[in-house]
C-alpha cells in the first residue's frame, strides 16, 4: 500500500551539519540497560529501529570518563579502544540500515556516584547531588575545567572513530554542562560563575572544542533542558533557556530539547497517567516559536500519533520528531506509515516499564507493548518477523484473552499455526486491561507541579493493538461470551491447550508480609472490596475508607486516588517503607504523591492490619508491634496480593490418561494464571511461549545469550597491558609452585 | 403506458419522507424516460394522503384501499403487481426500506422485472442505469437492465432530496385490487426500550472530538445528544484523556459504527477515526478547520464554531 | 422439523483491488471469503429451533464456487446436519434474482417446514434474495425479523422497523423469514466440530441437477453490471454556509429527513 500524502512531510530529509537525516523520525538518546558492555544488545536493539525506518538512533547517555560512572544504572561508556570496538558494532549495524548513529557524551558530576570506578566526580560547586545519597563532587578549578573539557574532546574523537555521525554535548537532565549554567548548582565567583555568560562559558567552550575536534566529520548536537522546572532559582525557558539557545546557536548543528532534570525526570519522560501526548510543547515549543534558533530542533513528548507528528512539523514546533518510548514500543513506526498501514502501529502506553528497569539498575529493558524490546540479540526476536512454527498443523486452544492470552494467540497466528482459537469468557477481549484502564483518575484538578491525573486510558492500547492484529489473522478465531469448563477444554479438539485465565485479588487479606489471611478480612461482605469491585461499582463505598496496599505497585495507591477524588476520606496503609514502591521506578511516584497529598489521603507506612471489624481496622507498627492504632472506617479495600485463577489448569492437566485419549499433547499455563505479575511480564510470557511453541520443551524457556566475559578468552590475556601498570597480584601462569593441599 | 410509477410508503397512516424523495428521482428522469409520472398510495385511508403528495410534475395519483389497517407485505405485493399490470410503467420506484424489503423483491421475481436495491442514483440511457455500492461500499457499481420491459428499483432513503409539495393536486383515481386473505396477522406495535449504551446499534450518533477543548464542555454535548434523541460518541483523544468511556469510542481501536446519521462535532478526522465511521449513511461534520480531513468523507460539512452550532441546533428539537 | 438456511460466502476486498473484464468484475485474487454475518444468526436460530423441538434437520444451502465451501463447512461445524452447494460457471456474477431462482429450486427438493435467510449480505447488501426466494417458492414471508417464537406450526415474529419500533405478527408455516443480526448469540464451533464437519453430508449440485439451465438463469436475472469503479476520493462534503443558526437549521432538516426515511 502507498503512503498517505499527508505524511509526506515526515519523510523529507533535513541537513544537520555535515550529515543528512533521511527523514524526521529520530530516536533520541534513551537507556536500555546495554551500554558498551552488552554490545550485542546495544547494536541489535538500536538497529531494529533503523530497520524500521528511524533516520537516526542514539546511544543512551555515554560516559566520557570513569569519573562519570552511574553504576548500578547502566550507561554506555567510551573510555577506551575496547568501548570503541563495542560501540562500533552499533554504528555498523545502524549504517547497514541507512540510519545515522548518535552518541550522547555525558559527564554526570555528583549525580553519578562512581560505585564501580570509585573515582571522584567533579562539579562547578561542591554541592551534593539532590537525589543521590551522600555524593559530593570535588570543586572544579580551572585546571579541572580544562581536564574535563579534554575528556569531552577525547571522547568525541573516539566517538568519531567508532563511526558515530552525531556527537552530543549532553547537558539536559542537569548533567555537567547544565550544572555550570544553572545558578541552582553553580555558586562560583570566577569567570565560570555569576553572570549568564560566565555560567554558559563551560558549555560554550566545550562545544567549541568538540566542534573543532570532530565538527567536520560529525554533526554536533546538544541536549538542553530549556526549562529546569525549578522556577527562577534555575533555568527558565523564558529567561536563560531561550537566551542560552541563542548564545550557542552558532556552535550547534542540532538542538535536542527537554525539560526538567534527572531527579524528577518523570516531568520529561512523562507517564501517560499524568501527561498527554506532546506534553513538553509549552516549554520546548517556545524556542522555535520565539525565533531563538536557526538550527534544526528535535524534541519529545511521547509522540505516538502520525497526525500529531505532522502537526508538530507543519506548525513549526519542531523540525524533527524525537522519540524514545514510541520507538521502543514500535521500532517499525516509520515503515508502517511509509507503507500506508498506520493502523498497524503499536502505540506506546506510557507505562514507563522500560524506564523502571533502568532505574532499578541492571536489568535489561522491557516493554509492555513490544515483548521483543531487549530480546533482539539475546533471543533473536524480531518484532515484525515470525518464523512459521514447525508444528503449525497442531490446533491450539488459548483459554482467556487477557494480555498473556491475546499476545500468545496473536504470535501463534503470526507464526502461521493452522488453527488458533482464543476463547474468552467475557464479552470482550482484554482481560484485566479493561478494568485497569478505567482507573487513574482522581478529581480532575491539576497538581501544584505539572501533571493532572488523567487516567490509564492509554493502557487500553494493549487491547486495541492486539484486537486489530487478531482481526487480521485468518487463522485465529476469537470467541467471546464463552466460558469453558474442564470438560469443554478436554473435548475441544485442540492438540495444544494454553490456559491464560488470569488471577484475582485475595479476598481474605492474605498478604506477602504475614503469609496469612487477616482476621476479619472478607470481601464477600458488602463493606469490604477488592480493587475489581471498586471499578465495577457493584458495592456502595462509605465516606471513610481504608485501603490496605501490600503489593508495592500501583493498585492500592490508584484506588486511593480514585476514592479521594470522589471526596472520600481515605487511609492508605502499607507495611512497606513507602506506598507504591515500584512507582519510584516508573517515575510516577512524585506526581502521585502530590496528588494524594493534595487530596488529603492519609498515608501510613510501616503499618499492618492485625484484624478487621465492622467500622474499625486494628493496625500495628511493624517495627514495634505493641504500638497499635485503630482506624474508624466504613469501607475496606484490600490490595494485599493476587492469586492465580488456575483451577481450570489444574483440572485439565490432572488426568494424564484422559489427555492422551483426547489427543491433547500439551497443556501450558501463562501469565497471571501461572503466577500473578505485572502486565509487561504477562505479555512477555504469552509471547515467549508462542515463539517457542515448536521447541522440544516449550514450557521451559530456551537459553538466552548472556553477554559476559568468558575466562580464558584470549582478549583478556594481557593482564599487565590492561592495567597499564605492574600488578602485585599475578595470574596463574606467572605463579611458581602451588601450595599443597 | 410507459413512464414511471412511484409507490408511496406510509406507516400508521402517515406518509414517510422517502416517498417525496422517490418523486424527485422520478421527476428528474421524466423527460429522458418519456411518459408520465404516476404516484400510487396503498393504505387504510389513502385519499387522506393525496394532499401531501401534490408535487408539481406528478401526473396522477392512484389510491388503493388496503385490506388491512396496517402494512402487510403480501397485500402490498398484490397491490403493486396489480398496479404494474394496469399501468404498465417502464420504471417502478420504491424506497429501500424495511417495509419494501418485505415485498419489492417478490414482485420483481414474480413478474420477471429488472431489479436493483439500495440504489443511490438513477440515470437514463435507453433505459434506467442504477448506481449502488459494491463489496460493502468499497466500490461503486453501475447496473443496467437489458432485455427487460420493466424495471423495479428500490432507492436508498436520503439519496435524493424530497420534492416540494404545493399547488393544485393532480388528478386522483381509486384503483380496485382483488386481495387474497393475508397469510400474516398483525398483533401489535411495540417501542423498544433503551439498554446499556451500545453505539453500534444507534441510528443517530452525535460524536465529539478534540474541538470541544475541555472536559467540562462534555455536559453540554450530553444535553445536545439527549435533545436530539441521539447517542453520544467520541473520538479517541477524549477517551485517552479519560473524559469519555471506551464504550463510546468510534474508530479503528474503538467501535465501528454505521448509523443513519453521524454528526461529528470538533473531530478532525484522523485516519483511525474515519475507519470507524466512514460507512455511516449520512455524515455531517462541523469543524473550525476547513482542511480537516473529515470533510473528505462527510456528506455535509460546515466550517463553523461547534458550540454556536450546537446551541442553535438544540432549538430545532423539542 | 426441517429447516433450510440459505447462506452466502461473502467477499471482503483487500485494500488494493484490481478491476478486470472491462471493469465489470474484481480480480478474485483480491478477495477474502467468510460466512455472511447475518447467516450466522439465521443458522443459530435454526439450530435453536431444531434443538428445542428435540429432533429435526437443519440444512444449509448456498450458491457459490469452491470459495464458498469453507463457509458451508463452517455451518456444518456449528451444527447444521447437511450442506448443499450449487454451482455452475453460468452463475458467475449472478444478481439476487438469479440466485434466488436457483436457491429456490434447491430448497424445493428439500420441502422444509421453514426457510431462514439473512436480511442481507455484507458485501452486496441487496436485502432482496430471501424474499425473492419466497416468491419463487410461493411461501409466505416476513423480512427483517429480530425475534422469533415457534409453537405448533405458527411463528410469532418481531419485525424490526426504523426508529426503534417493532411490529409483532404471526405467520403459519411453512414460511420464509429473513433474519436480522442481534436476534440471538451465534455459537462458536470447537476445533473438534470443525474437524468433524468434513464428515457430514455435503452435496454439490449443478444447474442440471436442479432441472435448470443457463437460459432459465438468464431469464430470471434482474440486472447486469455495466461498470465497476472506485468511489471518487475527496468528492468532498456539500458545504453548508451561513451563520451558526442557519447551519444548525440546515443540519436539523437533514437529520430529520435521514432518520425518518
Amino acid at each position: 500500500m502507498a503512503r498517505d500524502p499527508k505524511y509526506d512531510v515526515l519523510f523529507e530529509p533535513i541537513r544537520i551539519g555535515p550529515k543528512t537525516l533521511k527523514n524526521r523520525f529520530y530516536q533520541v538518546p534513551h537507556c536500555i540497560g546495554a551500554g558498551s558492555e552488552k554490545p550485542g544488545m546495544q547494536a541489535y536493539h538500536r538497529a531494529m529501529k533503523a530497520e524500521g525506518g528511524w533516520g537516526a538512533c542514539c546511544t543512551e547517555y555515554c560516559s566520557i570518563h570513569p569519573e562519570s560512572d552511574d553504576t548500578s544504572r547502566v550507561s554506555a561508556r567510551i573510555w577506551d579502544e575496547g568501548d570503541v570496538r563495542n560501540l562500533a558494532a552499533m554504528t555498523e549495524r545502524l549504517h547497514h540500515y541507512g540510519a545515522l548513529a548518535g552518541i550522547e557524551l555525558w559527564y554526570g558530576g555528583p549525580h553519578a556516584p562512581c560505585m564501580e570506578s570509585r573515582a571522584t566526580p567533579r562539579g562547578p560547586s561542591q554541592i551534593p547531588s539532590d537525589f543521590e545519597i551522600n555524593i559530593h563532587p570535588r570543586y572544579a578549578d580551572k585546571d579541572d575545567i580544562l581536564e574535563l573539557q579534554k575528556m569531552y574532546v577525547d571522547a568525541a574523537i573516539r566517538a568519531r572513530d567508532a563511526g558515530f555521525d552525531i556527537v552530543y554535548v549532553y547537558g539536559a537532565h542537569a548533567y555537567l554542562p547544565f550544572q555550570f549554567l544553572s545558578p541552582y548548582y553553580n555558586k562560583r565567583s570566577d569567570e565560570y560563575g555569576g553572570s549568564f555568560e560566565n555560567r554558559a562559558r563551560f558549555w560554550r567552550e566545550t562545544l567549541i572544542a568538540v566542534r573543532e575536534a570532530v565538527g567536520d566529520d560529525c554533526a554536533i548536537a546538544s541536549r538542553f533542558a530549556v526549562d529546569h522546572l525549578f522556577g527562577p532559582v534555575s533555568i527558565e525557558v523564558g529567561e536563560d533557556g531561550a537566551r542560552f539557545v541563542e548564545y550557542c546557536d552558532d556552535l550547534v548543528d542540532l538542538w535536542d530539547f527537554t525539560v526538567g532534570d534527572i531527579a524528577e525526570w518523570g516531568q520529561n519522560a512523562g507517564p501517560s497517567r499524568f501527561f498527554e501526548e506532546n506534553h513538553e510543547k509549552p516549554y520546548t515549543g517556545q524556542i522555535k516559536a520565539g525565533n531563538h534558533t536557526n538550527k534544526p530542533v528535535v524534541g519529545v513528548g511521547r509522540i505516538t500519533n502520525p497526525d500529531t507528528m505532522v502537526a508538530i512539523i507543519n506548525s513549526g514546533q519542531f523540525d524533527i520528531i524525537g522519540a524514545a518510548r514510541p520507538s521502543i514500543s514500535d521500532p517499525f513506526l516509520p515503515r508502517k506509515i511509509e507503507e500506508g498501514r498506520p493502523d498497524d502501529i503499536r502505540e506506546c502506553i506510557g507505562c514507563n516499564q522500560c524506564i523502571s528497569r533502568w532505574e532499578i539498575g541492571g536489568p535489561p529493558m522491557v516493554c509492555t507493548q513490544n515483548a521483543t524490546a531487549g530480546e533482539e540479540y539475546r533471543r533473536g526476536w524480531h518484532p515484525e518477523k515470525f518464523s512459521r512454527a514447525a508444528n503449525a498443523e497442531k490446533g491450539v486452544l488459548v483459554v482467556g484473552a487477557g494480555p498473556a492470552g491475546m499476545e500468545c494467540a496473536m504470535v501463534l497466528g503470526k507464526r502461521e499455526m493452522s488453527a488458533v482459537h482464543l476463547v474468552e469468557a467475557g464479552k470482550e477481549i482484554g482481560g484485566c486491561v479493561n478494568w485497569i484502564s478505567q482507573l487513574g483518575h482522581s478529581d480532575g484538578k491539576e497538581n501544584l507541579f505539572r501533571g493532572t491525573a488523567r487516567g490509564l486510558g492509554e493502557w487500553a492500547r494493549i487491547k486495541n493493538y492486539r484486537q486489530i492484529q487478531l482481526d487480521k489473522l485468518r487463522n485465529v478465531e476469537v470467541h467471546l461470551n464463552s466460558r469453558l469448563s474442564a470438560q469443554d477444554v478436554l473435548e475441544y479438539g485442540a492438540e495444544i491447550v494454553i490456559i491464560a485465565t488470569g488471577c484475582s485479588f485475595a479476598t481474605d487479606g492474605l498478604n506477602p508480609a504475614t503469609h496469612e489471611p487477616i482476621p476479619g478480612a472478607d470481601t464477600t461482605l458488602d463493606w469490604q472490596l477488592t480493587p475489581e469491585e471498586v471499578v465495577s461499582g457493584t458495592k456502595t463505598i462509605g465516606e471513610r475508607v481504608l485501603v490496605l496496599e501490600n503489593e508495592g505497585y500501583f493498585m492500592g495507591a490508584t484506588i486511593a486516588q480514585k476514592l479521594a477524588g470522589q471526596g472520600k476520606q481515605v487511609h492508605l496503609v502499607t507495611q512497606a517503607g513507602d506506598i507504591a514502591g515500584y512507582m519510584e521506578y516508573t517515575l510516577e511516584a512524585p506526581m502521585l504523591h502530590r496528588d494524594l497529598h493534595r487530596l488529603g489521603v492519609d498515608i501510613h507506612t510501616h503499618t499492618m492490619l492485625e484484624r478487621v471489624e465492622p467500622g474499625a481496622c486494628h493496625a500495628y507498627n511493624v517495627w514495634d508491634t505493641g504500638h497499635k492504632d485503630v482506624f474508624e472506617i466504613d469501607t475496606v479495600v484490600l490490595c494485599t496480593q493476587r492469586i492465580s485463577d488456575d483451577a481450570l489448569y489444574r483440572e485439565v492437566k490432572a488426568d494424564k490418561a484422559r489427555l492422551e485419549q483426547e489427543g491433547i499433547e500439551a497443556v501450558y499455563v501463562i501469565g497471571d494464571a501461572s503466577a500473578p505479575r505485572m502486565i509487561v511480564d504477562s505479555v512477555f510470557d504469552g509471547h515467549r511461549l508462542a515463539r517457542e511453541i515448536d521447541s522440544p520443551n516449550p514450557a521451559m524457556p530456551l537459553p538466552f545469550i548472556r553477554e559476559r566475559r568468558l575466562w580464558g578468552d584470549s582478549s583478556n590475556d594481557d593482564f599487565e597491558g590492561q592495567l597499564q601498570s605492574t600488578p602485585d597480584v599475578l595470574p596463574l601462569s606467572q605463579l611458581g609452585e602451588g601450595i599443597p593441599a | 403506458m410507459s413512464g414511471i410509477l412511484v409507490l408511496a410508503e406510509t406507516r400508521r397512516g402517515e406518509l414517510r419522507p422517502v416517498t417525496l424523495e422517490l418523486v424527485t428521482a422520478a421527476l428528474a428522469l421524466k423527460d429522458a424516460a418519456g411518459g408520465r409520472v404516476v404516484l400510487a398510495v396503498v393504505g387504510d385511508e389513502p385519499a387522506a394522503l393525496v394532499g401531501a403528495l401534490a408535487a408539481p410534475g406528478v401526473d396522477e395519483i392512484l389510491t388503493v384501499a388496503a385490506p388491512t389497517p396496517h402494512f402487510e407485505a403480501h397485500g402490498a405485493q398484490q397491490a403493486l403487481e396489480a398496479l404494474i399490470e394496469a399501468e404498465r410503467p417502464d420504471l417502478v420506484l420504491l424506497g429501500h426500506t424495511i417495509d419494501s424489503m418485505g415485498f419489492g423483491p417478490a414482485v420483481a421475481a414474480r413478474l420477471g422485472l429488472g431489479f436493483a436495491s439500495d440504489v443511490t442514483r438513477v440515470s437514463w440511457d435507453g433505459g434506467p442505469i442504477a448506481t449502488r455500492g459494491a463489496y460493502g461500499g468499497k466500490l461503486v457499481a453501475e447496473l443496467e437492465f437489458p432485455d427487460r420491459e420493466r424495471t423495479l428499483l428500490m432507492l436508498r432513503a436520503g439519496a435524493y432530496d424530497p420534492a416540494e409539495v404545493g399547488g393544485a393536486a393532480p388528478a386522483t383515481r381509486a384503483v380496485d385490487v382483488a386481495f387474497e386473505a393475508p397469510p400474516t396477522e398483525h398483533v401489535e406495535f411495540r417501542e423498544v426500550a433503551a439498554g446499556d449504551v451500545d453505539i453500534t446499534k444507534a441510528d443517530f450518533l452525535v460524536s465529539i472530538g478534540r474541538g470541544i477543548e475541555d472536559k467540562d464542555n462534555i455536559a453540554q454535548f450530553e444535553d445536545l445528544a439527549e435533545k436530539l434523541g441521539a447517542t453520544l460518541s467520541a473520538s479517541r483523544p477524549l477517551v485517552d484523556a479519560g473524559w469519555m468511556s471506551n464504550a463510546r469510542q468510534v474508530g479503528q481501536s474503538g467501535k465501528t459504527v454505521q448509523p443513519k446519521v453521524y454528526l461529528a462535532l470538533g473531530i478532525s478526522g484522523a485516519v483511525q477515526h474515519l475507519a470507524g465511521m466512514q460507512k455511516a449513511d449520512t455524515i455531517i461534520a462541523v469543524n473550525t478547520d476547513p482542511d480537516a480531513p473529515i470533510f473528505g468523507v462527510a456528506h455535509y460539512g460546515a466550517v463553523a464554531d461547534l458550540f454556536d452550532v450546537a446551541e442553535a441546533l438544540e432549538q430545532h428539537f423539542a | 422439523m426441517k429447516i433450510v438456511v440459505a447462506v452466502k460466502a461473502v467477499a471482503a476486498l483487500d485494500e488494493e483491488v484490481e478491476l478486470v473484464d472491462g471493469d465489470t468484475a474484481v480480480d478474485p485474487d483480491g478477495l477474502e471469503w467468510d460466512l455472511n454475518e447475518w447467516d450466522t444468526f439465521s443458522l443459530e436460530e435454526a439450530l435453536n429451533l431444531r434443538d428445542a423441538a428435540g429432533d429435526g434437520e437443519v440444512v444449509a444451502v448456498t450458491v457459490g464456487d469452491e470459495e464458498a465451501q469453507d463457509s458451508l463447512l463452517a455451518c456444518l461445524a456449528k451444527g447444521a446436519d447437511r450442506g448443499v452447494r450449487v454451482w455452475d460457471d453460468a452463475l458467475a456474477g449472478a444478481d439476487p434474482l438469479a440466485v434466488a431462482r436457483v436457491v429456490a429450486a434447491a430448497i424445493e427438493r428439500e420441502q422444509p417446514d421453514l426457510v431462514l435467510c439473512g436480511v442481507q449480505s455484507s458485501d452486496a447488501v441487496n436485502g432482496a434474495t430471501g424474499v425473492a426466494i419466497a416468491a419463487h417458492l410461493g411461501l409466505p414471508h416476513v423480512a427483517v425479523v429480530k425475534g422469533l417464537q415457534h409453537d405448533a406450526g405458527v411463528a410469532t415474529v418481531e419485525r424490526e422497523l426504523e426508529g426503534g419500533l417493532v411490529e409483532v405478527l404471526r405467520v403459519r408455516l411453512p414460511a420464509l423469514l429473513t433474519i436480522q443480526t442481534g436476534i440471538n448469540e451465534p455459537r462458536y464451533a470447537t476445533l473438534r466440530a470443525i474437524k468433524q464437519a468434513r464428515d457430514k453430508p455435503l452435496d454439490e449440485l449443478d444447474l442440471g441437477d436442479l432441472d435448470l439451465d443457463e437460459a432459465t438463469v438468464s431469464a430470471a436475472a434482474g440486472a447486469r453490471v455495466r461498470r465497476l469503479r472506485h468511489p471518487e476520493k475527496g468528492e468532498g462534503a456539500q458545504m453548508l454556509d451561513g451563520s451558526p443558526a442557519e447551519v444548525a437549521a440546515r443540519i436539523a432538516d437533514i437529520v430529520k429527513e435521514r432518520l425518518s426515511g
